[in-house]
């Protein structure tokens, strides 16, 4: 077993009637970067306040690098932390921001200036020293949080929606950087998030939580194509629903026979959950089954979306090349490319 | 994040800067005519009224004697105390009400804040002979507490202290200062992100450290505008003076108060708006630091 | 109860031990004149007993009735010319981009900066004899010294909602500027100038200083002058009014306040 840097086990958290954390477990090996990916009110941020030390729970234990750390205070744990705005000191300057820490571990003043520098250096920002928060730009305020909770070399490092508050094209470029910094410098790291493009760029593992609890954690790939649980097949990426009939272990797809996996047992009406890029569409067909919604296109692929005759939303993945003719009202043929699919009964 | 003021959002476009009258009216300033007449009349021309007959000899002609009175006694001893009374009730008001503004954003219910909220604006507001007479049954001679303590064997009155003495206004100006910090140091108090608390805390620093580099430096301004507020608020104070003293303490308002009442010598018609000058200079001193800081703090409280 | 809940327990009333304290003392410093005052108030002469005697004095007095009706003609002056001045003008500021929020803003806080007493001895000089005939040129000096405040409360209100962004979507829907002021601009501006006008109400319901020096007799200046003659009436009135002012305000802070700002905080 690898040497596990962060090991929770069992947190619950309870504010009054809302259960914001249930038995919540993980094990972030030495420089993995992990994401607790979840909507509003899942508990990732409760968890993750909580592994800080910001928060107590009402159960369960924190283990750093096999030291238990449940009740220690949060500024003896040595991790750092980035917010997801305002967290920079307003009347210090970026260098002083970012000294900080290694002030409040007696580092000598020409350590304080050579370690800030290099960091500074780092995150792009080697001309700012001065400047103050309310004189940077939004994604420059978090490179110099970033740079503030790296300098002091802390075990783990904990990242809570840095991106959320920033633009488009900044989330894109910062997201990028934060991997590199994590990479280079071998931190663990643990990352909260609402948007899964984020999450399943830049992580070495996803961890899935809805209402509490931890649904599924796992490398971006099995999270993908092996979806545990029906939240996370529909939070991850986009998935069809589409109802068929249940009988031997298998059902039928557009006219086509298919595995069903996890339906094995039971019998009856189902939902198959398929991809989009799993679809194929067929514009040429004297045996069309869906009608053709709308046609979006994202470049190389275009997006359709067509009805079946029941009503159903299915939203497949082509070639622009060969969509070109498609447009509302265009009648298709679809089909499914996999022989096996997951099914739900819900 | 919430964004809840408008000054926050960027709308952009030309829409936004014309405002609603977009090819209706062009931007003038006439709306603002009628406001800014009733300033002009009910209070630049008082104001410059006084000023200008605080330079005025009894013939009419430009003098500095006026203002060279003030500088002797009973005005210069009247200064001197209405200044002191002022700098000591703005520490005796600030720091209580900034712990007590302190304790009750600890707490944080809302309950409470609002309990504490209303109380704070019905006692800022109170002052003059209904104030004088509470603390009179409290801390007169005959007062519950001065009675409570004499049977204990303390006889305040007999050690030489009065409620009718420069002490015993520090006291009951309190009533109102205390309360008054209260209100305007908690914006500032609430304008202390929990973000900052957080990432210090992360960083390493115990609570007393939080305080002590972040915490406290970044209050001291606001601190000291509330500061500068109550030695205002002190300084000009009319209607409780006036009810405590009998005219044993010297004090600007109460000298002013009596010249206006009709005691005015012979020579002197234009000493009453000379000494209103003096106080509204005063006031310029210590009102155009509080509002100049208080501005510039506002940008950073915006949530 | 587990250790961990007594653990949890005992950390939570040390950390508030230390406010607690600073709220308990300053609990007994309002306290005690107030509860001084009451006892004062109640007594019902040199015997022991206790009664509400005192309570009825102020309305016993010739002049109440006539001073009561002073100072509400004059704040309901005020009030109006609040509404007719204050109002449209702040709302115009909103509405038409804020070019000129600067300078309505140092108008406003001017008044703060001189004391009233000063503002006093001007206005002696400066009004115009009819003016100064007649009680009512409190009423205009009331609205000047309330208007950092009115300013502020108005100011803050409207901006809490996007005016202009609301009367361009009415406007741009079809309603004529007369229907977009009485169903889009009014009912969103109203909580508003309510506070405002409460304020100015408060203002002028207390105030001494000027009506005392430009000598009329307004409702605080009699009390004033009247309270000599009775002091435990003149306590129960001190201890009534600001019981009935507390619990005014209290429920106003109920009703009114929704544009208090909400931290929100993520799950």
């Amino acid at each position: 077993m690898s040497q596990d840097s962060l090991v929770v086990k069992g947190l619950s958290r309870q504010f009054g009637t809302v259960h914001a954390l249930k038995e919540f477990d993980i094990n972030i090996p030495k420089g993995e970067l992990v994401a607790l990916l979840g909507p509003s009110g899942c508990g990732k941020t409760t968890a993750l306040r909580i592994i800080a030390g910001l928060e107590k729970s009402d159960t369960g234990s924190v283990m750093l690098n096999g030291k238990v750390i449940t009740s220690d205070a949060a500024h003896k744990r040595n991790m750092g932390m980035v917010f997801q705005a305002y967290s920079l000191f307003p009347h210090l300057n970026v260098a002083e921001n970012v000294s900080f820490g290694l002030q409040m571990r007696k580092v000598s003043k020409d350590n304080q200036k050579k370690r800030v520098d290099t960091i500074l250096e780092l995150v792009g920002l080697n001309s700012h020293h001065k400047r103050f928060a309310h004189q940077l730009s939004g994604g420059q305020q978090q490179r110099v949080a970033l740079a503030r909770a790296l300098v002091t070399e802390p075990e783990v490092l904990l990242l809570d929606e840095p991106l959320s508050a920033l633009d488009a094209q900044v989330r894109t470029n910062l997201r990028e950087e934060i991997r590199r910094l994590q990479l280079s410098l071998g931190t663990t790291t643990l990352f909260v998030t609402h948007d899964q493009e984020e999450a399943m760029t830049i992580s070495d593992r996803v961890g899935v939580m809805n209402s509490g609890s931890l649904e599924q954690i796992d490398t971006p790939d099995v999270l993908y194509n092996n979806p545990a649980t029906n939240f996370v097949a529909s939070f991850v990426g986009v998935m069809n629903k589409i109802s068929s009939q249940l009988s031997d272990g298998h059902i039928e797809v557009f006219g086509k026979r298919l595995k069903a996996v996890k339906g094995e047992k039971s019998s009856g009406t189902v939902y198959a959950l398929i991809r989009p890029e799993a679809i194929n569409v067929k514009t040429n067909t004297s045996n069309p089954n869906a009608k053709v919604l709308t046609r979006s296109f994202l470049g190389a692929s275009s997006n359709i979306v067509s009805q079946l005759s029941d009503g159903t939303i299915v939203q497949s993945l082509m070639t622009s090349s060969g969509s070109g003719e498609l447009h509302p009202g265009s009648t298709v043929e679809l089909e499914v490319t996999t022989s096996e699919v997951l099914v739900t009964h819900d | 994040m919430k964004h809840s003021t408008t000054n926050n959002v960027d709308v952009k476009g030309a829409l936004a800067n014309k405002g609603a009258f977009h090819g209706f009216f062009s931007p003038s300033p006439l709306p603002l005519l009628p406001l800014s007449l009733f300033f002009l009349i009910f209070f630049l021309w008082p104001i410059g009224a006084l000023t200008g007959n605080a330079f005025k000899s009894n013939e009419g002609a430009f003098t500095f004697s006026n203002i060279t009175m003030l500088f002797q006694d009973p005005y210069r001893l009247a200064f001197k105390n209405s200044i002191t009374l002022g700098l000591i009730s703005g520490f005796v008001g600030a720091l209580p009400g900034l712990a007590i503004a302190m304790a009750i954003e600890k707490q944080g219910s809302q309950t409470l804040k609002k309990f504490i909220a209303s109380i704070s604006g019905v006692l800022a507001n109170t002052g003059g002979v209904p104030l004088a007479f509470m603390f009179l049954a409290a801390f007169g001679p005959a007062g519950l507490v001065i009675s409570a303590l004499k049977s204990v064997g303390i006889d305040l009155y007999g050690l030489g202290f009065t409620l009718f003495s420069f002490t015993g206004l520090v006291i009951v100006y309190a009533y109102f200062q205390i309360p008054i910090m209260v209100i305007v140091v908690t914006p500032a108090l609430s304008s202390l992100r929990k973000e900052w608390k957080d990432s210090a805390a992360n960083l390493g620093a115990s609570k007393f450290q939080y305080w002590k580099k972040v915490g406290l430096p970044i209050l001291m301004p606001s601190f000291f505008a509330c500061y500068l507020l109550l030695f205002a608020s002190a300084f000009s104070a009319f209607a409780t003076a006036r009810a405590l003293t009998v005219g044993n303490i010297a004090l600007v308002p109460l000298q002013i108060g009596s010249l206006v009442d009709g005691n005015v010598t012979i020579n002197q018609a234009n000493l009453g708006y000379a000494l209103a000058f003096g106080m509204i200079v005063i006031s310029l001193i210590a009102m155009i630091p509080y509002i100049w800081i208080q501005n510039r703090t506002a940008k950073w409280q915006t949530r | 109860m587990d250790s961990e809940s007594h653990r949890k327990m005992a950390d939570t009333m040390r950390k508030n031990s230390a406010s607690n304290l600073v709220l308990i003392i300053a609990g007994m410093f309002l306290f005690f004149p107030l509860y001084a005052a009451a006892e004062f108030s109640l007594r019902n002469g040199a015997d022991k007993t206790h009664g509400f005697a005192a309570y009825r004095w102020i309305f016993d007095q010739s002049g109440f009735a006539e001073n009561i009706g002073i100072t509400f003609r004059v704040t309901l002056l005020a009030v109006v010319l609040n509404l007719l001045i204050m109002v449209p003008t702040v709302t115009w500021l909103h509405l038409s981009g804020q070019r000129y929020k600067r300078l309505v803003e140092i108008l406003t806080i001017l008044p703060l900066i001189i004391p009233v007493v000063a503002l006093a001895t001007g206005a002696q000089l400066a009004m115009p004899e009819f003016m100064q005939n007649s009680v009512y040129e409190l009423s205009f000096f009331y609205v000047v010294v309330a208007m950092p405040y009115t300013y502020r409360a108005l100011d803050i209100g409207l901006a809490a909602h996007p005016l202009a962004t609301l009367t361009n979507a009415a406007r741009s829907l079809g309603a004529s500027w007369l229907k977009t002021f009485t169903t889009v601009v009014a009912p969103t501006i109203r909580p508003s100038i309510l506070a405002a006008l409460f304020l100015m109400v408060a203002l002028s319901l207390g105030e001494f200083t000027l009506a005392q020096l430009l000598h009329w007799s307004t409702f605080p200046v009699w009390v004033t002058n009247v309270s000599q003659q009775n002091i435990v009436g003149a306590t129960a009135l001190a201890i009534g009014s600001l019981f009935f002012a507390w619990v005014l305000l209290f429920s106003f802070t109920f009703i009114g306040k929704k544009n208090s700002t909400i931290v929100t905080e993520e799950g």
